[in-house]
């Protein structure tokens, strides 16, 4: 059974239909990333989801509630840059944010100390968030969308404007998220996505153009690309990798070599074999293709 | 209840950024200066000593509603300034800001929100009001003669009628448009229209919100209430429920990018 189901889905401003169209489900309990270049309408459909704007047409249901129009109450929702009340500290805005949600002042308290503990800011919780950094006020929009215990929680661009620490907090904290609801995050970082989420969400231009779990998008992909670099270049080594079987085709770029292959497992074993027998010092392996950057070049050139 | 929740919130900020230690204040200065200045000024032209020798100098002492007019007419004038300043951000700022998009992703009522906010400010204005009027009540008294303080309480109840439709329409040109300068330039803009087209056509205009001070002025005089001004005091009032309901609606049909 979906938690929430998106059927065409459309948002019109100035006769330019930022989002076109757009039908999908959402499972409870998973992680899905929604993928686009910027401008594609990802933060549109994200703020219909979060019930704030109006759709030009088409439906958003829960199953939770098919008859009141108001879904917030189930719905935590992150925006891109979430900006705080500089006068008031981490704590106070989540009471604020809880107490507006309709929580009581008992039962906020109580979840705000756990989800300041969540998102390392127990001790930062007293302070007045103006003196708080980037990273720590990306994890407390994490805490403030968390505190009515959403069963969706959407997060818009949740890691892009953060180092490569915050990312990884972030990241790390998404995973635990998914354990008690469903997570919906928008991306223009392939890795990201891939780290997380398992299934995808991509856009382009106002249209979703694909949809599914990643395993499944991947595996729809004809052939491979293999990447290799040598510390020192065997000898000869362009011939003798074209020379492997199922290999179509050769390029190299600065040392390194773009290897495509209609087998990949075939092929994987004979380079490995080669190089034990004739000592090519590898210094990179890599499969590159049906990785999310190559579907989504694909998707959106199409 | 959240309607509770958002006007504690809004306390709070006005407590924190000093709002509700200065505006009193400077209400309260603003009703007393010219009173003061007045009282003293033969003493003022005589220390400054510009005066030749067997200059008669002879300033009437204004009556104790006279007095108490004066600071109705700085109230009117500098006091709708500064309401319209401390105003002119409350919604528009959390816009701008982006924090209005967190509040708005929790199931807040727009009702709630914009009536919350308005009465945050029509409070620190019922105070304000006060506390300055007050003074001033005590300064006429203590300088001028007596004047009854019923009598201060209920000019000073009509007049915050006036005062209540200067802060409905700046929360209205809140949920229009996004520049704090802009909202305040065009709610001060408003208010001047509106008492222009008072003063030109007030023949006809006997009900306009503009019009209380003028009844005042007749009510401290005569110590009379007359019809109109209860006429001019119900349309300031309906007036401002407009102004809201129309901010409520706008609010809500407002997409934010």
């Amino acid at each position: 059974m979906e938690l929430v189901s998106v059927k065409d889905l459309t948002k019109t401003y100035s006769k330019h239909n930022v989002v076109d169209h757009v039908s999908f489900d959402l499972h409870p309990g998973k992680c899905v990333a929604l993928l686009g270049p910027n401008g594609a309408g990802k933060t549109t459909t994200l703020r219909m989801l979060a019930g704030f704007i109006q759709p030009t047409s088409g439906t958003i249901s829960f199953n939770e509630d098919t008859l009141s129009k108001d879904f917030r109450k189930y719905v935590g929702y992150l925006p891109q840059h979430p900006s705080f009340y500089p006068w008031i500290s981490g704590e106070e805005f989540l009471h604020y944010a809880g107490q507006l949600a309709g929580l009581t002042k008992h039962e906020v308290s109580d979840r705000s100390e756990k989800l300041l503990q969540l998102v390392h800011l127990t001790d930062a919780g007293k302070k007045r968030i103006g003196k708080y950094s980037g990273g720590m006020k990306q994890r407390l929009g994490i805490a403030q969308a968390l505190i009515h215990q959403p069963k969706l929680i959407m997060l818009d661009e949740p890691v892009s404007s953060l180092d490569p620490i915050g990312r990884r907090e972030v990241l790390n904290l998404i995973r635990e998220l998914k354990k008690d609801a469903t997570v919906l995050f928008s991306t223009h970082i392939l890795n990201d996505a891939e780290e997380v989420s398992e299934e995808i969400l991509l856009m382009n231009d106002g249209k979703l153009i694909e949809q599914g779990p990643i395993s499944e998008i991947r595996g729809m992909q004809q052939t491979v690309t293999i990447r290799l670099a040598f510390e020192k270049e065997p000898k000869f080594i362009h011939e003798k990798l074209k020379e492997i079987d199922s290999v179509y085709q050769v390029t190299e770029q600065n040392g390194t070599f773009d290897v495509s292959v209609h087998d990949l497992n075939a092929a994987r074993d004979t380079i490995f074999s080669r190089v034990q027998e004739e000592g090519w010092e590898l210094s990179l392996f890599e499969i590159t293709s049906g990785t999310l950057e190559d579907i989504f070049m694909k998707a959106v050139n199409k | 209840m959240q309607w509770t929740v958002i006007l504690k919130k809004e306390l709070t900020e006005n407590w924190r950024n000093f709002k509700w230690l200065w505006v009193p204040i400077v209400f309260i200065l603003i009703s007393i200066m010219d009173l003061i200045s007045t009282y003293y000024m033969p003493i003022i032209i005589e220390s400054a000593g510009g005066l030749p020798d067997g200059t008669v100098i002879d300033i009437p002492m204004p009556s104790p509603s006279e007095a108490m007019l004066m600071s109705f007419s700085q109230l009117n004038m500098i006091g709708i300034l500064i309401l319209t300043v401390i105003s002119m951000g409350t919604i528009s700022g959390e816009i701008k800001s982006g924090v209005y998009e967190l509040i708005l992703a929790k199931p807040v009522k727009y009702t709630n929100y914009v009536t919350g906010k308005f009465f945050s400010y029509w409070l620190l204005m019922m105070v304000s009001l006060l506390l300055g009027l007050l003074a001033s009540w005590y300064y006429t008294n203590l300088l001028f003669g007596e004047l009854a303080l019923s009598q201060m309480f209920i000019a000073a109840l009509f007049y915050a009628c006036w005062l209540t439709l200067v802060i409905a329409i700046v929360i209205l040109y809140n949920t229009w448009f996004k520049s704090p300068g802009l909202i305040a330039f065009l709610s001060i803009i408003t208010v001047i229209i509106l008492t222009v087209m008072t003063n030109i056509f007030g023949h006809v205009l006997g009900w306009s919100p503009a019009k209380i001070t003028e009844y005042i002025s007749i009510y401290l005089h005569t110590g009379d209430l007359d019809i109109e001004i209860w006429f001019s005091a119900i349309v300031a009032l309906l007036l401002s429920l407009a102004c809201i309901l129309f901010a409520i609606v706008s609010l809500r049909n407002r997409a934010i990018d």
